[in-house]
């Protein structure tokens, strides 16, 4: 893929993924809860 | 066949790095913290006004939220009682990490350390004094260890590794 398409999808996803978070009901606390059930499991 | 890896990893990398940037961002100005995230300014709960409490039920509380007036920002925070008075600590502050991690601490030290608790819903309104030396951080150290299971010593706390704020009454 070229650069300059590259970057544009890169573009698209972040928008993309940030809008979902923001928005999509449950998708913030899903994240943050399966987030803190990692660190909890691995963190020492 | 390297540079579509490298654009795939690229992705990989992208999109939980913009997850957690957008779920930071939104926790901004949140009522409180959450687990993982700063909040912004506790306003619900009642403000308490009244005598002194009697903190040794802060000993059955794991976490608090601390605000501090400047900036207005909150986190959840150990919280260790000890001779009638509570106490705070921040750690990992004698690596350059630690006090950026922590900046909180260097803000309360070099600023006017009014913060305001949330403790079990209750607002209650504080003053942060850090205390580098004294016999009282005996207690403090002794029930950050029992409590937490974070080993800390009196020398800790006076070598400067280890930072102790007393949630004191606000003065006036």
């Amino acid at each position: 893929m070229k650069m300059a398409n590259y970057l544009f999808l890169c573009v698209v996803i972040a928008v993309a993924v940030a809008v979902t978070v923001l928005y999509a009901p449950g998708v913030a606390e899903t994240i943050e809860s399966r987030l803190l059930v990692f660190l909890s499991t691995n963190a020492r | 066949m390297i540079r579509f890896l490298l654009q795939l990893i690229g992705i990989l990398i992208l999109i939980p790095a913009v997850a957690l940037g957008t779920l930071r961002f939104e926790n901004r100005t949140a009522d409180g913290p959450s687990v993982l995230f700063p909040g912004g300014e506790l306003v619900s709960g009642e403000l308490y006004s009244g005598p002194e409490p009697d903190w040794s039920f802060t000993d059955n509380i794991s976490t608090i939220e601390l605000q501090l007036n400047d900036s207005l920002s909150s986190r959840l925070i150990w919280v260790m009682e000890s001779d009638g008075k509570i106490y705070i600590a921040s750690g990992y502050m004698q690596s350059f990490l630690g006090r950026l991690w922590k900046h909180w601490a260097v803000q309360a030290d070099q600023g006017d350390g009014l913060a305001v608790v949330r403790i079990d819903g209750v607002r209650y309104e504080r003053q942060l004094i850090r205390i580098n030396q004294g016999p009282e951080l005996e207690g403090v150290a002794a029930k950050m260890t029992a409590k937490y299971r974070a080993p800390t010593t009196r020398e800790a706390i006076e070598s400067g590794s280890t930072w102790i704020f007393e949630l004191a009454p606000r003065q006036g």
